[in-house]
């Protein structure tokens, strides 16, 4: 069995933490509150903006999130967080921009781990049913379940033609040769992507649906 | 179109005598082809019996899954690139032609079941998803919970509606979905490649649940042992053609019309034609 990414955070070792026995409204508001209190604070107040990440990290040290996982996850995220907030300064000439771009940063990674620390202790299901609660448009939530659901089946996909890739290069592949390849992945992933949108559509449309989201906790 | 084979050591599988032999699903003269200009199915009929089990056998590319595809009504009426010509409605589902007319009705009346459950199974749990069509279907949502949990004991998954389809093992998530698709009470299963890559115990566990459904079924497959021990009826389609149809041991104990199409002689046929139990 290949190892694909971890399910859900929130049936690991969150689940035995004391963030896991929070309401999932609660865990919500919290964390709504944190991404709130990340956008009122002074874009360049380098201090508080540090106090808050401090906090967040802290309640995912509390939810037993493990460290080399956030670290991870939030490496990745910079990545694209970064190239986002420098295009501002690009965009003046790298003559001014610069608060904007850090702004961007700080508020970007305190969003990042406010949301992991949620998906950390809310199963992503109840998530799900607490958003229909509070009268989140059922089409937005669908949407999320759908990419939850499709996120594990493409890297799972992904996985195996990583694996397939690594079976026939014999560790003697070179760097534009990895580079072409990984290229020519990503476009069969898209394929088959589109190949699977089209199956599940077909699979919808087998149990009667109509264009409608219709959920049992309406 | 019947084969006949000189030797038939297994008796052939009958309906009980309680059945009618009512005709729930009429299957005349279809003819489809893709887009690509490709021959799928070539002149196809054939009637399905109430409660019968119909077996259909072939090569890859037979036109199996194209066959019960029109079923329920996913061809021709699925977008490009598949979307192609056929000859007018030539399903009928208990008297109801299959047709953009009719589709709701179609749908309620076949369930099918893919062959990738992944393509299938898209809601956050169990219980979503078999609620999923009943739901579709306008029930109460009285009606709808009792559905799950008796689907889901149908299949032998009774306490799993709070469980995530993603910790479900491949035989599991197969049976959610056949549970979903029983929730809708359909008189006419389609159930494309059930059995595929499914370890023997899980096979073993998805034939019993076959077995104790009352409605009729249309079971493609490649796994021809379990069509001699499930099914009352086979068809064996090459080509988009009907070579034979008839009773299992007697269509698939039939050495050269299975060489002459890519398939081979069930080992449970051969070892009671070779005198082992």
């Amino acid at each position: 069995m290949i190892p694909v990414v971890n399910d859900s955070l929130a049936r690991g070792p969150a689940a035995r933490s004391p963030g896991y026995r929070l309401s999932p409204t609660l865990a919500l508001g919290l964390s709504v509150a944190a991404i709130t209190l990340g956008m009122l604070l002074p874009p360049t107040h380098l201090p508080s903006h540090a106090a808050l990440v401090c906090v967040l990290l802290a309640a995912l040290s509390l939810a037993r999130v493990p460290f080399g996982m956030v670290a991870r996850r939030l490496a990745i995220f910079l990545g694209f967080a970064l190239l986002f907030a420098v295009s501002v300064p690009l965009s003046q000439g790298f003559r001014g921009g610069w608060e904007i771009a850090q702004g961007i940063l700080f508020r970007g990674v305190e969003s990042f781990l406010s949301g992991l620390w949620l998906v950390s202790v809310v199963p992503f299901d109840r998530l799900l049913a607490t958003l229909r609660r509070l009268g989140v448009p059922t089409i937005l939530v669908a949407i999320l379940a759908f990419m939850y659901r499709f996120l594990f089946v493409l890297w799972k996909e992904l996985d195996t033609m990583r694996a397939a890739r690594r079976a026939r290069t014999f560790d003697q592949a070179g760097l534009i040769f990895r580079w072409r390849n990984s290229a020519q992945m990503i476009g069969m992933l898209l394929i088959r992507s589109l190949g699977r949108s089209e199956r599940v559509y077909g699979a919808m449309c087998a149990r009667g649906w109509d264009g409608t989201v219709r959920t049992l906790d309406e | 179109m019947s084969a006949t084979a000189p030797d038939n050591p297994l008796p052939d599988n009958v309906l009980p005598k309680s059945v009618l032999p009512e005709t729930v699903l009429e299957v005349s003269g279809l003819s489809f082809s893709y887009s690509t200009g490709r021959q799928a199915l070539n002149n196809v009929r054939f009637t399905l019996a109430r409660g019968e089990i119909l077996g259909i056998v072939g090569p890859s590319g037979a036109g199996k899954s194209t066959l019960l595809l029109h079923l329920n009504g996913l061809l021709p009426q699925r977008p490009e690139p598949t979307r192609a010509a056929t000859n007018g409605a030539a399903v009928h589902v208990a008297g109801l032609s299959v047709g953009a007319a009719n589709l709701a009705e179609v749908r309620r009346r076949v369930g099918f079941l893919f062959q990738d459950p992944d393509d299938q199974l898209f809601c956050p749990t169990v219980r979503e998803d078999v609620a999923f069509g009943p739901l579709n279907l306008g029930l109460p949502r009285a009606e709808v919970e009792r559905r799950v949990i008796d689907s889901l004991a149908a299949v032998g998954l009774d306490g799993f509606e709070a469980r995530s389809t993603l910790q479900l093992s491949l035989g599991e998530r197969k049976r959610v979905c056949l549970a979903g698709v029983i929730a809708c009470q359909p008189l006419v299963l389609a159930l494309d490649e059930p059995f595929s890559n499914l370890d023997p115990r899980a096979r073993r566990t998805l034939v019993d649940v076959l077995r104790r459904f009352e409605g009729s079924q249309i079971i493609a497959t490649h796994d021809l042992d379990v069509v001699v021990e499930l099914c009352h009826r086979v068809i064996v389609l090459d080509e988009g053609t009907i070579r034979a149809d008839g009773a299992p041991a007697t269509v698939l104990g039939d050495q050269a019309l299975m060489d002459r199409h890519g398939l081979e002689v069930p080992l449970r046929l051969q070892l009671l034609r070779n005198g082992q139990p």
